[in-house]
């Protein structure tokens, strides 16, 4: 089963690297093409990047190009294709050169996935505490005037465009005097590391506010429904005939079973956190991942996008095992050996 | 050839039945009302946008960022333009990408959903993992690289958000193909060689299109979303600027540090109002389409009416004495149901009693109100429930809960259920245990949960396991191990042997009585089959429709019963010394709860009903001592 898993992430990943590469060589704005005709580069890195790609050589057997489409000859020898150049600096850890940084792509995003991380990883912890908290609260209380605001309140932050809620957060907490973008004022690392420190989390405030807004309605309506489900099950009824407190069958009896579907719920989710991140990133210019999306589009610089793209498909399946194999552990009904 | 039909009911039968359910739901109601603004309000923009976005005449640099005023009531953006008609303009593209996006992710994933659903197979599973791969894709950025590789047009835009929005409505249009699969009709067309495509045509799509309409609803509001977000990091098409590419403008052009409030909110207020409407209305038809009650168990029960505390005095009383114990079920705008009407026994220790009728006679609300676990609308609304002399329908929920377990015990209905799935068995026992017997230590309680598990014949090491490695009859052991766990004085056996079979029967049967005898303990055995508790039982309670039909003596009942109820009752028991004997059952059912005849509650089903049983209720009389039955034949007799 873990094997199994495993191997699934594994194929999913291929999957995500073949649909990379041939995105980008199908659809009219090949990187290469388009990199080589960037005037920002010197002739020698574009003779450095022919040479890496192969783009000399044949996309892949029987394809000169894919667009327009030209037919090649199909006896070339698979490794000297385009494909399995690409495939294999891959394997080196080479992602190719940025055209706006003239750094290897993987060295620029490389600072920029720790911080996305760690926006990621404040929001949601936050998003998931208030989210079950508040969940708990409007199913225990259903039908009453708590349950309705939570409701509501809700489906609002679930409708709210993130970017927009964004940009009302940063109107409001440039008025307040927070920083309007980045992650550090400049010129602060020669501070010490406590206002550093200090520094850093007034940056992370209002990304991770938004952030959490988004996320934490739609856990609190999951949190809810899936509480409602446990809480009319016969087990509740027997735990409260046990003579067991209110308190008690929330704690032992409810709240790990109505968290079950959370888990996958979070895991499904991953994929459109990553979409919440993009628009958070580029409104507070928070340097990460999806920021970095963002500014390779207007830069048109292509091979930063698609490193960007490929890291980020990468996280979210690696993060979606996880999310897997914790589900499995947690439900005694599901075996993994 | 003929085709048996789909149960169809005439399309606008069902449309007006769907209406007047959406009508009293007001999260649906308030979304189409908001739908139904905003939809107007694109089909006429151009008749009511004030100015013509499109125009830049007569526009001067002073009217750059100009605050809401009677001109501009949204004020102007940066180019000067009415950022009102923008708005209203903006409203048409949000939706017409909305609609189309959604209309190709719904045929998308309305076909793999049903082709997966109904092929079953390879089809299916080659079909569901290329949904797992989407799902797990992060959608945004790859709309992202598409769209900045081609060109950002509309049509572009429609086509891939459509493309990535389809695997919600696979997953859920699979399932509920799978069960509509398995319906009768379908089996039935199947078998008489129909082809697939007729099938899915006339008895698959019917079924599944409510909920291909919720989910086009969800999607559409996605697609908007979408769109906004796409405009946003400008990838709009620019020859039609929506609410997103407002945004993107405003935002880029420096709105923020101006502190041009106006041309940030309106446009971002647009986006939530058409979301917020679709997801509302969405949600409501899901209500209307699967009404959930909304209750559970740890919602504030209902008072009961006659508060007073009354106890009794312990030493004459029985153990356990019910005294015309009355329980509704109180729902808004419906009839109470009168569950339980004016029903009284007594229990002694040691004695079993059966409380017997078919499912819906009020047994189990009896039984649970006895420790007052009755669904939030059940209130007690008459009577007294002594223990010991205590009046347990007085009593705080605190002080309740000493009692509970620790004196009165439940061996639930369908022990899997009752069990809590992600606990361990002996977790559970042991918890109950020290819930009433805190100071235990901990060894000392390991080794009372394998006692009581062996008690119930069930090895020590199956403990630590989980309900779903139990069998079903263990699972029942459990159950009656677990209800044992405090030592109660009474245990209340809720059909602990339905859903079993007949030797597991036999065997759940015979260990409740023999732990009786071991232990002393006072059983009330609920059961709708009067077969079962013959053996066992001293008294037997016949319920039908909420009251008593009959109280006596077990062998009063078997010989001298005088309800016709228990009589048919006896008729459908199989007699082990004719056992070629066809079993009869009762036509027809019990009264439903909230509609009772007003007459006799048998009368509608009574062989020998007469005249006056349709008329008149009969009461409660005494035909022997400690024999009582509720029939005006009974009456006529004495
Ligand atoms: S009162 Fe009439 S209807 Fe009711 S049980 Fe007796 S005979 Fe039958």
């Amino acid at each position: 089963m873990l094997l199994k898993r495993l191997g699934w992430a594994l194929f999913t990943i291929l999957f995500v690297v073949i649909l990379n590469f041939f995105l980008f060589r199908i659809l009219p704005g090949d990187p290469a093409r388009q990199g080589i005709r960037d005037p920002r580069l010197s002739l020698e890195t574009i003779n450095a990047i022919r040479v890496r790609f192969g783009l000399d050589k044949p996309v892949i057997n029987c394809f000169e190009t894919l667009n327009p489409i030209k037919i090649g000859s199909c006896g070339v020898n698979p490794l000297d294709t385009q494909f399995f150049i690409y495939v294999g600096n891959l394997l080196k850890g080479d992602m190719g050169t940025s055209f706006y940084y003239n750094r290897p792509v993987e060295e620029v995003l490389g600072e920029r996935l720790w911080n996305t991380i760690l926006l990621i990883g404040a929001g949601q912890i936050l998003a998931i505490l208030l989210g079950v908290i508040f969940g708990l609260f409007a199913a225990w209380k259903v039908r009453t005037a708590l349950d309705y605001t939570a409701l509501i309140s809700g489906l609002v932050a679930w409708s709210l465009p993130t970017f927009w809620l964004a940009i009302i957060l940063l109107f409001w907490g440039t008025n307040m005097g927070l920083p309007i973008g980045g992650k550090a004022t400049p010129g602060m690392s020669s501070y010490p590391f406590m206002d550093q420190l200090g520094d850093l989390f007034q940056h992370l405030f209002l990304p991770t506010l938004a952030y959490t807004i988004i996320y934490m309605g739609e856990y609190m309506l999951i949190m809810r429904s899936s509480l409602l489900d446990v809480l009319a099950e016969d087990y509740i009824m027997a735990a409260k005939a046990k003579g067991l407190s209110t308190f008690q069958i929330l704690k032992d009896h409810a709240l790990k079973n109505s968290m079950l579907p959370l888990v996958t719920i979070i895991a499904i989710n991953l994929g459109f956190t990553v979409a919440g991140v993009i628009q958070i990133e580029t409104v507070f210019s928070w340097p990460g991942l999806g920021g970095a999306i963002f500014e390779s589009v207007g830069r048109k610089d292509y091979p930063l996008l698609q490193g960007a793209f490929l890291l980020i498909a990468i996280c979210v399946i690696l993060a979606n095992l996880i999310a897997d194999l914790t589900y499995s552990y947690l439900d005694p009904r599901v075996q993994v050996d | 050839m003929k085709l048996t039909p789909t149960p169809k009911n005439t399309s606008t039968a069902k449309l007006s039945v769907f209406w007047s359910s959406l009508r009293r739901n007001p999260m649906g109601l308030v979304g189409l009302a908001m739908l139904a603004f905003i939809v107007t309000v694109a089909i006429l923009a151009p008749l009511i946008a004030p100015y013509d976005p499109k125009s830049t005449s007569g526009i001067t640099s002073s009217d750059i960022y100009n605050p809401p005023s009677a001109a501009h009531l949204f004020g102007t953006d940066d180019a000067g333009k009415d950022v009102l008609s923008s708005f209203i303009l903006g409203s048409r593209i949000s939706l017409i990408v909305g609609f189309f996006a959604a209309f190709i992710s719904i045929v998308i994933g309305g076909v793999v959903g049903i082709v997966a659903g109904y092929y079953g197979g390879r089809v299916e599973n080659i079909l569901m993992r290329v949904t797992d791969i989407m799902l797990v894709i992060p959608d945004l950025p790859l709309m992202v690289v598409i769209i900045a590789l081609t060109k950002p047009s509309l049509f572009n835009i429609i086509f891939v958000i459509g493309i990535f929005g389809w695997t919600t409505t696979a997953r859920v249009v699979r399932s509920q193909t799978l069960a509509v699969k398995s319906r009768k009709f379908v089996m039935r067309a199947r078998a008489i060689g129909a082809g697939n495509m007729h099938i899915i045509r006339h008895h698959v799509l019917p079924l599944v299109l409510p909920l291909l309409v919720v989910q086009a609803v969800l999607t559409v509001s996605a697609a908007i979303l979408n769109e906004s977000t796409l405009s946003f990091l400008g990838l709009g098409d620019p020859t039609s600027p929506s609410w997103g590419q407002m945004l993107n403008f405003a935002f880029g052009r420096g709105a923020m540090s101006t502190g041009a409030w106006w041309v940030l909110v309106v446009p971002g207020f647009g986006i939530v109002w058409v979301v917020l409407s679709l997801t509302l209305f969405g949600q409501g038809l899901e209500q209307v389409l699967n009404p959930r009650l909304n209750t559970h168990h740890l919602m504030p029960g209902k008072p009961t009416v006659q508060n007073g505390r009354v106890d009794l005095d312990q030493e004459k009383g029985a153990l356990l004495e019910i005294q015309h114990l009355s329980i509704h079920y109180i729902n808004e705008d419906k009839t109470a149901a009168r569950a339980v009407e004016d029903i009284s026994f007594t229990l002694n220790k040691g004695e079993l009693i059966g409380l017997v009728g078919e499912s819906g006679c009020g047994k189990t609300t009896l039984m649970l109100s006895l420790l007052r676990l009755l669904p939030a609308a059940g209130q007690i609304v008459n009577g007294k429930v002594f223990f010991n002399g205590k009046d347990l329908t007085a009593l705080s929920e605190e002080e309740l809960n000493t009692v509970r377990w620790k004196e009165i015990s439940i061996v639930f209905q369908g022990a899997m259920n009752a069990l809590n799935p992600v606990r361990t068995v002996g977790d559970q026992i042991a918890e109950a245990i020290t819930k009433h017997v805190p100071a235990m230590p901990h060894d000392k309680l390991q080794e009372r949960v394998t006692e009581l598990l062996d008690l119930v014949g069930i090895a020590a090491d199956h403990k630590n396991h989980y309900p779903h490695q139990y069998s079903g009859g263990m699972r029942q052991r459990a159950m009656i191990a677990m209800a044992l766990a405090c030592d109660p004085q009474v245990i209340i056996a809720d059909e602990p042997t339905t859903a079993l079979d007949v030797m597991i029967q036999a065997q759940i049967l015979e260990l409740l009585d023999s732990l009786r005898k071991k232990l002393g303990l006072a059983i009330i055995f609920v059961t709708h089959d009067l077969g079962v508790v013959a053996e066992i039982c001293d008294k037997v309670l016949v319920m039908y429709g909420g009251v008593t039909a009959e109280y006596a003596d077990v062998d009063t009942i078997y010989n001298e019963a005088r309800h016709p109820y228990t009589q048919e009752l006896l008729k459908a028991f199989p007699d082990l010394t004719k056992p070629k004997k066809k079993l009869s059952s009762i036509p027809g059912y019990p009264p439903r709860l909230d509609a009772l005849p007003a007459g006799c509650r048998f009368a509608p089903r009574c062989p020998i009903a007469f005249e006056r049983c349709r008329i008149e209720q009969p009461s409660l009389h005494a035909v022997g001592a400690e024999h009582f039955a509720s029939c005006h034949l009974v009456e006529a007799v004495q």
